[in-house]
C-alpha cells in the first residue's frame, strides 16, 4: 500500500489545483461560488486521472539518468495529450453548465500547467522514495556486514580461553608479577593482531602461523609441560596466501579437545608444504579416544570447512582422522 | 581444622586457590590433584572435608569423579563455564566459583564453607542430578581402585546383577553399583532401550529378532549374544525401529 501513498498524493494534489482554477474561471462567468465548484467537479476529477497517470513517464524517464530533449519531448507530447484531454473534457461538460469558461488557449495553458505540475511532484516523490530506499538499504547492509564480521569472530575465539587465560595472569600476579605481566601482553598482543587480520581477506600463511603462536605460547602458560608445540614451515608456503583466522580456531581444537584431554598432555604439530600447485597444511594432535566429545564434529572444523569451500569454489579441501590416539586435520589450499 | 584437597587440570589455576586458602589458617591443604583419576584417589585416601573441583579436565570430568566417590565431601566447583552452573547445584555443591574469581568472592565461599561445617551432602542426592544431555560415558572404579571409562557408543548392553549392574564392552563385562532403571534414564533413549527388567540394549547392535515362544523373543547381537526380550520391551523396541 505505502507504494500508492506517494502517487495518489500527487493525483489528489493536481486534481484540487485544477478544482480551485476552474472553480475560479466560472466565477468570473457570474455564477455563485458552490455552482462553480460542482461545474469544476468533472473535469477536475479527469485531471486527478492524468496527475495520476503522469507517474508512468516520470517512472520511465529518471531524473537523474535520462537527457533533457528526450524529457521535454516525452513530457512536452504528454502534456499536449492532457490539454486535449483537458479541452475535450470541458466540451462535454458544456451541456450541463452555463457557457463556456474561458478561451482555448487558457485551458490549454492551464492544462500545461496542471500536467507540469504533476510531473514536478512525481519527480519530487521518487526522489525522496529513492533516497530513502537507498539510505535504509545501506543501513541493512552495513548492520549485515557487522553481524557476519561478529559472527565470525564470536566464533573464532572461544570466549572461556580468555576466562582461563585471565585466571593464569591472576594466578600469576601473586606468585610471579614479572610472568603476570608478560602473559597481558601476549594476550594483548594476540588479540590486537586477531582483530587487525580479522577483516582482511587473505594473510600470508607465515602471518598466520604468527598468529597462532601467539595463541600457543597463551596455552603454554597455562598447560606448562603438558604442552609442546612443532611447527615446521617449507620453503615457499610462507608466501602463500590463507583465510585469516583459518587455523587458530583447529589450534583452538587440538588444545582443548586434544592435548588438553591427556593427563600426561602432548604435542602439537604444524607441518606446511607446497606440492603440485597446492599449499598442503597438517595439525596432528594426541587425543584420548574416550574424550566426551569423541565421534562428532567440533564447531572450530566446520567453520573451516565451510570458510575453505566458499574461497576456493570446492577446490581446497580438510579432511580429518584419528587413528590410535592421534588426531590429523589436512588441508589443501589451491593458489 | 578443615581439610582441602585442589583439583585442577591446571598449575596456575591450582596456585591462586592455595594461595588465596593460606591466608586462612582453618584450612589444611592434604592434597592437590591435575586430574580426575587422581582426585577420586586422593579423595578416598584422604577423606577432605572439602574440595575445590574444576569440571573440565582430562579423563574424568568434575561430574564423573563426584559420581565415583563413596563419600562425598562439601563441593566448591572452580570453573571458567558458566554453563555448568544449575548442574553444580543440582548434585549439592555449596558454591561456584567463576574463574577468573576475586579474594573477596573467594572469602565468600570460605565463609559459607565454615558456617556448613560438619553437615555433608549425601551421596545418593548426587546420582540422581538432571542431566542437560545424555550420558555420553559411563564410569565406574572396580573393587581394587582403578577407575574405568566406557563411551557411552562402546557399550554393547547392561545387564541387572543383583544389586549392581554389569555393562558389556566389546567382550568384557564391568560391574557398576547402579540400578539398571537409574542407568536407562541417564543414557540416550534413542540408543538404548530396556528390552527386558534386566536388559539395556544398545539397539545399534542387533543383528535380528527371533520368535522364542508366544509372546516372547530373543534379541541375537552382532557377536552373537542372544537376550530375551520382554512383551513390554518388544514393543519399546518396535517403537525406536
Amino acid at each position: 500500500m505505502t507504494e500508492w501513498r506517494a502517487p495518489l498524493l500527487a493525483a489528489f494534489a493536481v486534481a484540487a489545483a485544477s478544482l480551485i482554477a476552474s472553480t475560479l474561471l466560472f466565477i468570473r462567468d457570474g455564477v455563485t461560488a458552490p455552482q462553480a465548484t460542482l461545474a469544476a467537479l468533472g473535469p477536475s476529477l479527469l485531471f486527478g486521472f492524468i496527475g495520476l497517470a503522469a507517474r508512468y513517464p516520470c517512472k520511465v524517464l529518471p531524473l537523474r539518468s535520462t537527457d533533457i530533449s528526450r524529457m521535454l519531448l516525452t513530457h512536452g507530447g504528454a502534456a499536449g495529450v492532457a490539454s486535449s484531454a483537458w479541452i475535450l473534457a470541458w466540451n462535454a461538460w458544456l451541456p450541463f453548465v452555463s457557457g463556456p469558461p474561458a478561451g482555448a488557449s487558457t485551458l490549454i495553458g492551464l492544462g500545461v500547467v496542471m500536467y507540469a505540475l504533476a510531473v514536478t511532484l512525481h519527480y519530487l516523490l521518487i526522489e525522496i522514495e529513492t533516497s530513502r530506499a537507498a539510505e535504509e538499504s545501506a543501513l541493512r547492509y552495513q548492520m549485515l556486514a557487522r553481524e557476519a564480521e561478529l559472527k565470525a569472530l564470536k566464533a573464532q575465539i572461544d570466549p572461556h580461553f580468555l576466562f582461563n587465560s585471565l585466571n593464569a595472569v591472576a594466578s600469576l600476579c601473586g606468585s610471579r608479577p614479572a610472568d603476570a605481566r608478560q602473559m597481558a601482553q601476549l594476550l594483548a598482543d594476540f588479540f590486537r593482531m586477531t582483530l587487525r587480520v580479522g577483516p582482511l581477506e587473505r594473510i600470508s600463511l607465515a602471518k598466520e602461523i604468527e598468529l597462532v603462536s601467539r595463541y600457543l605460547a597463551i596455552e603454554k602458560v597455562r598447560f606448562g609441560q603438558r604442552l609442546a608445540v612443532e611447527v615446521t614451515i617449507e620453503d615457499g608456503a610462507g608466501d602463500w596466501l590463507v583465510p585469516p583466522l583459518l587455523l587458530q580456531p583447529l589450534m583452538e581444537n587440538a588444545v582443548r579437545h586434544g592435548v588438553a584431554s591427556m593427563v600426561e598432555g602432548g604435542t602439537v604439530k604444524i607441518a606446511a608444504s607446497v606440492a603440485q600447485g597446492m599449499l598442503r597444511i597438517e595439525i596432528e594432535n594426541p587425543a584420548d579416544p574416550d574424550r566426551d566429545d569423541a565421534g562428532g564434529e567440533m564447531i572450530g572444523l566446520q567453520n573451516a570447512r565451510g570458510r575453505l569451500s566458499a574461497i576456493s569454489g570446492g577446490r581446497a579441501s580438510l579432511r580429518t582422522s584419528e587413528t590410535a590416539g592421534r588426531f590429523l586435520v589436512e588441508i589443501e589450499v589451491p593458489r | 581444622m578443615i581439610r582441602v584437597v585442589i583439583v585442577d587440570d591446571e598449575p596456575l589455576a591450582r596456585d591462586v586457590v592455595r594461595e588465596f586458602l593460606s591466608a586462612d589458617e582453618e584450612f589444611e591443604i592434604v592434597a592437590e590433584c591435575a586430574n580426575g583419576f587422581e582426585a577420586v584417589k586422593s579423595v578416598s585416601t584422604h577423606d577432605p572435608d572439602l574440595i575445590f573441583l574444576d569440571i573440565q579436565m582430562p579423563k574424568l570430568d568434575g561430574f564423573e569423579v563426584l559420581s565415583l566417590l563413596d563419600k562425598t565431601p562439601t563441593v566448591v566447583f572452580v570453573t571458567a563455564h558458566d554453563e555448568f552452573a544449575l548442574r553444580a547445584f543440582e548434585v549439592n555443591a555449596i558454591d561456584y566459583l567463576l574463574k577468573p574469581f576475586s579474594e573477596a568472592r573467594f572469602g565468600e565461599v570460605l565463609r559459607r564453607v565454615k558456617a556448613q561445617a560438619g553437615r555433608r551432602a549425601e551421596p545418593a542426592t548426587l546420582a540422581s542430578a538432571l542431566r542437560a544431555r545424555p550420558l555420553q560415558r559411563i564410569v565406574m572404579r572396580g573393587e581394587d581402585g582403578t577407575i574405568e571409562v566406557v563411551p557411552a557408543s562402546r557399550v554393547d548392553y547392561v545387564e541387572a546383577d543383583d544389586d549392581r549392574i554389569l555393562i558389556a564392552s566389546a567382550g568384557r563385562k564391568l560391574a557398576k553399583q547402579q540400578t539398571i532403571g537409574e542407568l536407562a534414564s541417564e543414557l540416550d533413549p534413542d540408543r538404548f532401550v530396556r528390552i527386558h527388567r534386566s536388559y539395556l540394549l544398545n539397539i545399534d547392535r542387533i543383528e535380528k529378532l527371533e520368535l522364542y515362544a508366544k509372546d516372547s523373543r530373543i534379541a541375537i547381537l552382532r557377536d552373537g549374544t542372544r537376550l530375551p526380550v520382554s512383551r513390554a520391551g518388544y514393543t519399546r523396541l518396535k517403537e525406536l525401529l
